[in-house]
Parts: C-alpha cells; sequence; structure tokens
C-alpha cells in the first residue's frame, strides 16, 4: 500500500494551507447502496403547451409527475427500501431528507421513512437548500460516517415539484426520488467518496415564501449569476485543489432543471457530451428539483464500471453548488439487479392529460 | 314455555322527512301493543346507527320513558344489519325460559337524516376500521368484491343474478309497507348505474327509514287468547370469521348454514317442511349465498332457481314475500324485525295479495356484515 | 383519527402481520389467536410483498375522503406465504386488473385527514 496517497498529499497541503476547501473525511467513506424511484405518470410537454399557449411544446419531452396518492413520504420510502436491500446492512445512524415539498411544514419525513424502515437509534432530519438538498445530506454523512461517529447513512433526495400554472416552469417541475446508502469504505464499497465542494451566496434566483402555495423566479437571472455562477465555482475548486481534470471522469452528472443548462456547463467547464449522456434525465422526466443530480448519479451507477471516476454538480437556488468526485469500486457488479435501474422505471411511464394532471397535483380544489 | 309473537307493528318503509328516530320507534310500538291489552316487561331495541345517523344512544330507555312504561329493563342491542333479529332473539330466549313473560321487540333506524356518504360511512363499520374502512372499502365495495369471486367461480351470469333483485321487486307491488313498489326487468338490472362491480344498483337495498315492533309473550301473559299467535319454534345467532377475506371459502355462508340447522333443530323440524323464507338480500350475491348455505339451492344454483321460478310466490319456496331487502327496503337495524312480522302476517293469513299458500312453517334469516353475524328464527302457526 | 392511524403504523409501512410460533401459519392483519391451530404464541412479522388477485373490484361510490380517487380499484391478493389482504390496486391499467394477476405492495397515502390532519400512508397494490 502507497503511503503517499491523495489523503497524506492532502494532509501535507492542509498543514501549509489552512484555508482548503476540498472536504475529505478523515476515514474512507462510501457508497453501499442506492434506489431510485420514478413515479408511472407522464406529462408531455406538448399538454402544458397545449393548455397554455395553444400549441408548440417545452424545452424537454416528458416529466414524472406522482400519482394522487403519491408523495415526497412515499417516494422517499419506496427509494429508500431499495437502497437499504442494495446495501444489505441492518442498522442506520443517521437519515436525512433533502425536500422542499415535505407533505408537513412541520413533522420530518425523516422519521416516517425511520420507521418504514424499522430504524429508531438514529439521528433523523430534513434538509432543505432547494435542489441541492440531498447532496448536502451526502456531505454531511460523509462527515458521520468519516469521523465514525455513525457506521450507515442514508441520503435521501425527494420532491414532488411543484410548477405555477402556466409558468414555464410548469413543463419541467417532476416528481422523483433517489436514495444512498454511505458507510465506511470497505470491499462492499459500490463507490468511494472521493473529496467533495460546496460554494454558496445569498442569491434569490428562486425562492418561495412561508404561506405561499407555489414558488417564484427571475428569468434570465437564473442562469449566469445563479446556476452557472455557483456550479463553475464548486468544480472548479475541486479541480483546482485535487488537481483532478474532466478527462479523468468518465461521467459527469450536473443538476438539470431544464436540458440545455446540463449541456452548457458541461462544455464550459471541459466534458463531452458523451460524457453527460447517461445522468441527463431532464429531457424525459423533468427536473425531479432535489432528486434530480441524485437521479442522474443513480442512472450512471446503473452502467459504471470499476475504476470510473464520476464528477457530480448539484445546485440548489438560493444559492449554492456541491461537487463531489466519486470512484466506482469492484462490488458495483454485485449490485446488478438487485433493484430496478432508473431506465426501465423511466420505461415504464404511461401518457396522462393536462387535466388528469392537475387533479393529481391538487391544482383543482375540490 | 312456548313463546309466541302476538302482534307486530309496522311503518312503511321510505323517506320519513317529517318523523324522527323516536318517532318511528314509538309508532310500530303502538301499532304493536294497540293490538293487545298486554303490558310489555321488557322493551329492546335493534338499531345499528342511532349515533351517526342521528346523535342519539340510550334507545331502550328512551323509547321505554316515551311509551309511558316505567320501571322495567330497557336497553338497545346492536349486530350491524342483525340488530333486529337479534334484540328478537333475546327477547325469544328470555320469555321462552320464563325469565319474562313479555317483551317488546323494536327494529328502527333512521338513515335520512344525514347525507348518503356519512351513511356509507356508518355501514362501514360493520366490518373493520383499520383494515377495511381505511384503506377506502365501503361494506358495497366488500359485496362486490365477493359478487365476482361468486360469479367467477361459480359461473354465474348477470341474467341469473338479476332474477333475486326483479323477484322482490315484484313481490312488493302488492305490499303496502314496501318502499318500491314497482316492478322491473333483468335490463333494468342490468343497466343501473354501477356500484362496486358487478354490483349495480339494482343488485343493492336502497336506504330508508323504517321501523318494526314484534310483541313476544309466554303461555303466562297471554292467557286463553290464542288468536293471532305465531309460535316461535326455534332461533340461533351465529357468528364466524369476522372478514369475508379471511375466510377459507369466502362463498360459504358458515354463520347462516350453523344457525340454520341450530334453529330447524330446536324446532325439531325437517328442512324439507319449511315452506317460506325471508332471506337476507341486501345485495343480490347475499341472497343468494345464503340460500344456498341453507340448502335451499345448490352451490351455484340459487339465481338460475330464482329465474326459473322457484322461489316465485307461487313457486315451491317462496322468498321474501313482501319484497325484502331489495324492495320492501333496509332500515338496516329494523330489518330483522321486518322479516319477522311478515312471517307472522303470513302464519295468520293476514298478507293480502302477498299471501302464501298452505303455508305452515316459515323461516327469518337476517344477517350482519357479510354473514359475519347471522340469526335464524323458525315459526309455525300456533296449535 | 390520528391515534388511530399511528397506533397501526408499522402494519401499514411494513405490511407486518404475524406468524404462529406453533404451526408457522402467517396472517395479515395480525390475528390474536391462530385460526389454524389457536394458539396465542404468535409474533410479529413482516409479510411479503407480492401475490395473486384473488378477487377485485371497481368502486363508484366512494367512502368520504375518497371521493377524488373514485373509481377505486379494490381487491383481496393471496400474498405469496397464505396471507390475504383488502387493498387498492393502483397504477394498473383496468384491463390488467384481474383475478389470478401478479401484484407488488407499493407504499402510498391511503387515507388523507382534510387539509389540516395526518396522512396514513400505508400499502397498495400494483399488478406486475
Amino acid at each position: 500500500m502507497c503511503i503517499v496517497d491523495d489523503f497524506f498529499i492532502y494532509r501535507i497541503v492542509r498543514h501549509f494551507r489552512y484555508h482548503l476547501h476540498v472536504m475529505k473525511s478523515k476515514d474512507r467513506v462510501g457508497i453501499k447502496g442506492y434506489g431510485a424511484y420514478i413515479p408511472f405518470q407522464r406529462l408531455p410537454s406538448t399538454e402544458v403547451a397545449r393548455v397554455w399557449k395553444g400549441g408548440g411544446s417545452g424545452p424537454n419531452l416528458e416529466k414524472a409527475v406522482a400519482s394522487i396518492d403519491e408523495d415526497t413520504v412515499t417516494m422517499a420510502i419506496e427509494a429508500s427500501q431499495y437502497a437499504m436491500k442494495m446495501a444489505g446492512i441492518e442498522e442506520l445512524g443517521a437519515i436525512f431528507v433533502g425536500t422542499e415539498s415535505k407533505p408537513y411544514a412541520v413533522k420530518p419525513t425523516s422519521t416516517i421513512v425511520a420507521q418504514a424502515l424499522g430504524q429508531h437509534y438514529t439521528l433523523a432530519a430534513d434538509l432543505e437548500f432547494a435542489c441541492k438538498a440531498a447532496t448536502e445530506a451526502v456531505q454531511v454523512l460523509t462527515g458521520l460516517v468519516g469521523s465514525g461517529m455513525i457506521q450507515n447513512g442514508l441520503a435521501i433526495g425527494v420532491d414532488t415539484a411543484q410548477g405555477r400554472p402556466g409558468d414555464e416552469l410548469e413543463y419541467t417541475a417532476a416528481s422523483g426520488s433517489a436514495a444512498f446508502v454511505i458507510s465506511k469504505f470497505d470491499k462492499d464499497a459500490i463507490a468511494s467518496i472521493d473529496c467533495s465542494t460546496s460554494f454558496v451566496s445569498d442569491t434569490g434566483d428562486f425562492w418561495r415564501r412561508a404561506q405561499e402555495k407555489y414558488p417564484r423566479h427571475l428569468s434570465r437571472f437564473t442562469g449566469e449569476p445563479a446556476y452557472f455562477f455557483h456550479v463553475e465555482k464548486s468544480v472548479r475548486m475541486l479541480f483546482g485543489e485535487t488537481g483532478l481534470k474532466p478527462s479523468d471522469f468518465t461521467y459527469a452528472v450536473f443538476h438539470q432543471p431544464n436540458p440545455r443548462f446540463p449541456v452548457e456547463v458541461a462544455a464550459r467547464l471541459g466534458f463531452t457530451a458523451g460524457q453527460i449522456k447517461t445522468g441527463l434525465l431532464n429531457p424525459l422526466i423533468g427536473n425531479t428539483y432535489a432528486a434530480s443530480s441524485p437521479l442522474g448519479l443513480a442512472a450512471v451507477l446503473d452502467e459504471a464500471k470499476p475504476g470510473d471516476k464520476i464528477l457530480l454538480a448539484s445546485f440548489g437556488s438560493g444559492a449554492g453548488s456541491d461537487a463531489f468526485s466519486f470512484t466506482v469500486q469492484n462490488a458495483i457488479e454485485k449490485s446488478r439487479g438487485v433493484s430496478p435501474t432508473v431506465k426501465s422505471m423511466i420505461a415504464k411511464g404511461t401518457k396522462i392529460d393536462y387535466s388528469t394532471y392537475t387533479k393529481f397535483r391538487g391544482k383543482l380544489t375540490r | 314455555m312456548k313463546a309466541y309473537v302476538a302482534s307486530v307493528g309496522l311503518e312503511k318503509v321510505g323517506d320519513h322527512w317529517s318523523e324522527s328516530l323516536l318517532d318511528l320507534a314509538v309508532g310500530a310500538s303502538l301499532k304493536a301493543l294497540d293490538g293487545r291489552k298486554v303490558a310489555p316487561q321488557q322493551v329492546i331495541v335493534g338499531n345499528m346507527f342511532s349515533s351517526a345517523g342521528a346523535r342519539q344512544e340510550h334507545l331502550g330507555a328512551l323509547l321505554a320513558s316515551s311509551l309511558g312504561l316505567k320501571g322495567i329493563p330497557a336497553y338497545k342491542v346492536e349486530s350491524a344489519c342483525a340488530s333486529g333479529s337479534t334484540a328478537f332473539d333475546v327477547a325469544y330466549t328470555m320469555v321462552k325460559s320464563g325469565a319474562i313473560d313479555s317483551a317488546l321487540v323494536v327494529g328502527v333506524e333512521k338513515m335520512r337524516d344525514v347525507e348518503p356518504e356519512e351513511v356509507s360511512l356508518a355501514l362501514a363499520m360493520a366490518e373493520s376500521v383499520e383494515y377495511t374502512q381505511f384503506v377506502g372499502a365501503s361494506f358495497a365495495a366488500l359485496n362486490g368484491l365477493l359478487a365476482r369471486h361468486y360469479m367467477e367461480r361459480e359461473n354465474v351470469s348477470r341474467d341469473e343474478l338479476s332474477a333475486l333483485p326483479v323477484l322482490s321487486h315484484a313481490n312488493a307491488v302488492t305490499a303496502e309497507h314496501a318502499q318500491f313498489r314497482k316492478a322491473i326487468t333483468p335490463e333494468v338490472v342490468a343497466r343501473s348505474a354501477m356500484v362496486a362491480d358487478p354490483l349495480r344498483l339494482f343488485d343493492c337495498a336502497p336506504v330508508g327509514d323504517g321501523a318494526a315492533a314484534a310483541l313476544v309473550v309466554n303461555e303466562n301473559a297471554i292467557g286463553r287468547a290464542k288468536g293471532g299467535l305465531v309460535e316461535i319454534l326455534g332461533g340461533a345467532i351465529a357468528t364466524t370469521e369476522f372478514s369475508v377475506y379471511e375466510r377459507k371459502d369466502m362463498l360459504r355462508f358458515e354463520a347462516t348454514e350453523t344457525a340454520f340447522k341450530r334453529a330447524l333443530g330446536q324446532a325439531r323440524l325437517p328442512e324439507s317442511k319449511v315452506g317460506l323464507i325471508e332471506t337476507h338480500d341486501a345485495f343480490s350475491v347475499v341472497a343468494a349465498l345464503s340460500l344456498e348455505a341453507m340448502g335451499v339451492s345448490k352451490r351455484g344454483k340459487a339465481p338460475s332457481d330464482a329465474k326459473e321460478g322457484r322461489f316465485n310466490l307461487d313457486g315451491d319456496m317462496p322468498i321474501n314475500t313482501f319484497g325484502g331487502l331489495k324492495a320492501r327496503g333496509h332500515p338496516v337495524g329494523a330489518t330483522g324485525v321486518y322479516q319477522i312480522a311478515e312471517a307472522y302476517l303470513q302464519l295468520t293469513d293476514a298478507a293480502g295479495k302477498n299471501q302464501a299458500k298452505d303455508l305452515e312453517y316459515a323461516v327469518t334469516q337476517n344477517v350482519g356484515g357479510l354473514d359475519t353475524s347471522a340469526v335464524v328464527h323458525v315459526f309455525g302457526r300456533a296449535q | 383519527m390520528a391515534i388511530q392511524f399511528w397506533r397501526i403504523r408499522d402494519r401499514y409501512y411494513r405490511l407486518m402481520g404475524n406468524r404462529c410460533d406453533d404451526c408457522g401459519a402467517e396472517f395479515f392483519p395480525p390475528v390474536y389467536r391462530c385460526r389454524d391451530c389457536g394458539s396465542r404464541h404468535l409474533a410479529d412479522k413482516d409479510m411479503p410483498r407480492t401475490g395473486r388477485i384473488l378477487t377485485h373490484t371497481q368502486l363508484h361510490e366512494p367512502l368520504p375522503g375518497f371521493e377524488s380517487q373514485v373509481p377505486l380499484n379494490l381487491a383481496v391478493i393471496e400474498l405469496q406465504n397464505g396471507a390475504r389482504v383488502l387493498a387498492q390496486i393502483v397504477d394498473t391499467p383496468q384491463e390488467k386488473i384481474e383475478t389470478g394477476a401478479k401484484a407488488r405492495a407499493v407504499i402510498r397515502r391511503v387515507q388523507v385527514d382534510g387539509d389540516s390532519g395526518q396522512i396514513l400512508y400505508g400499502y397498495k397494490f400494483v399488478v406486475g
């Protein structure tokens, strides 16, 4: 075993520069299992356009819509059950649900997930940071696991995203979930969590006041000053301090509010279309908010090979971005077939029309 | 001791907007009491959901007090849709044993004071709150599940099943106390709105208000006045696994089977002597399975037997002679007493145009839930 | 209703019935006495989440609170361990809901106590 590894260099650099922004845990940490859930219904963007514009379509083909009896809690549990099955562990020390569409403003989603998984001696909390709440959960769990405080933690990204009727976000605001079991790194780890960065600023590109039903957002402002600024900051910081470059990665997954932004930011950062293809789901399922980049990661893990490196950069309005480097491990081969793949769940969609969609998503009051 | 039904009182089943639950109960009671100069030593009320339907409990004392009967025991008995006959069975048992000499049994239900959804919720309380109500299964839904199972397993056609409500309606045309007095055809049944498929509107007993009373006496109470008496020859109650889907054979109404055998055993009556049955057609499938459980029809054959006319008023086994639950009506807690009152009218030759000929013995069969509780009584002419 | 929901949440989230320690029979909902051998030695157990439809119906007259789901598909599903569950069938084309069809459990909102009350989550089934 080589003593002069990444972490050794890191400790040396850290010794001289106390202002390091890349986070690495003391003990190595990995993903032991993951799960995804995409609901059955699909709303074509042409349907939204038909109602509000008399024709045409949105930037994506379709979006996944939660059924009338689904919500953030149900989807979180579905994805978690798959993740736990794959990880094959008995106990969790922490459960974090990252979401901005909790059914209860006060009453944690995470305790319902805990109960459904039979977990009680566990830290449980709901995190909110728009679409990056789940990736923050991964960072927090990396700390908890890496410090030895807990053995296994569960991070879930889940949303039943709502778009104001007639607003352009209605094309893409979608439902879905992804869950990851974060554990001490061992031979059963599917991927190692090598390092991550986080960059935030007070930037109000998209927001929802406490009593409001639908969010509001600025238009062009959501691009450069929000999405691009923060994603480029977190990724470039990760590159800068680790020496990693785009060609080191087999896959790159970005937060995907629409099909265009992730393609554009990938190009700016030096990634190719081929690298982002597998993790780009927005055209088919829309923007699943806190599940957006996590589902992209799950799609990548469904086919990645041992040794592949994955870059992931989330973006949460308000605003911030978390960037990660993962390295796929040998144990990933054992994970195949344990849970349904993201591809298979996308394929199981059935189209609905706009009126059914409004009924499902409570836009028609009864 | 012998026990008898000495008189009955029936309110017409229907929408009694101007009468309260108590008004109806008193009305039926007075009709029964006026027929006889017997002071009841006990009042027993059969009712399922006076709480949800009228915000009223303590019905026994309420009725006794309203009738000016002071100092006697009075209470309510509840067993879902079998409440009426269960109340009657308690009275029968006590009077036959001589513990008391006379009892007034009143079945009453007020279903129209609340909206249909509330009625649906109240009826669903006959089934498990946690595992049936909570999942969204109404009482009609359970019967729909049973009906599909019956039709698929026993190859019963829609047309055959329709024969049962058609027969009920035919009998109700001349029944003065019946809720619906219009004849229907199998097409009417098959084209009616779907409730819980395959059950349609006309497969299901209606919602309605009603009250029926029966005066139960023994020799001590009635003395020499033997006219207008119907002897209660036997009675039995049986219960079985609570939810229909828990039973190994969902199509076997074991509670009815057991209660029927036991009641006939008490009456020392062979099945072949039964001349008429008031059976529980809350849903057409329930009537079919009840008749099969009582051995009247072979398994899967009750609907086709009905179609062939076996159960007509002039057939070899008349059933539901005043329209049954479907057409006479089904004010749920009162139904059991209506059935008993109708058997009384038959055996005292007071059934008018609905009179079954040459009748010696009649059976009433009343059910709670999906044959979760079954109550069977056997009646004969007083000797 | 919140307390009645709370009391049965494990049953609903995990399809948890019980198993007779003496004869091995399994039940859902849980029983107080074994239906087969009468034993009172029963232990909680999660039921298998797949089975076949034994019978089904489509309800057009809903109970209060279920109006937005009309017509409601309900079925008795016989699970792989012989236990039978009464549950809704969801997210399934009507023609695929038939006696004998394979079904698997999912977790959904089962009942909602209005806009401000609590939500009962639990089992429903999807064909396939």
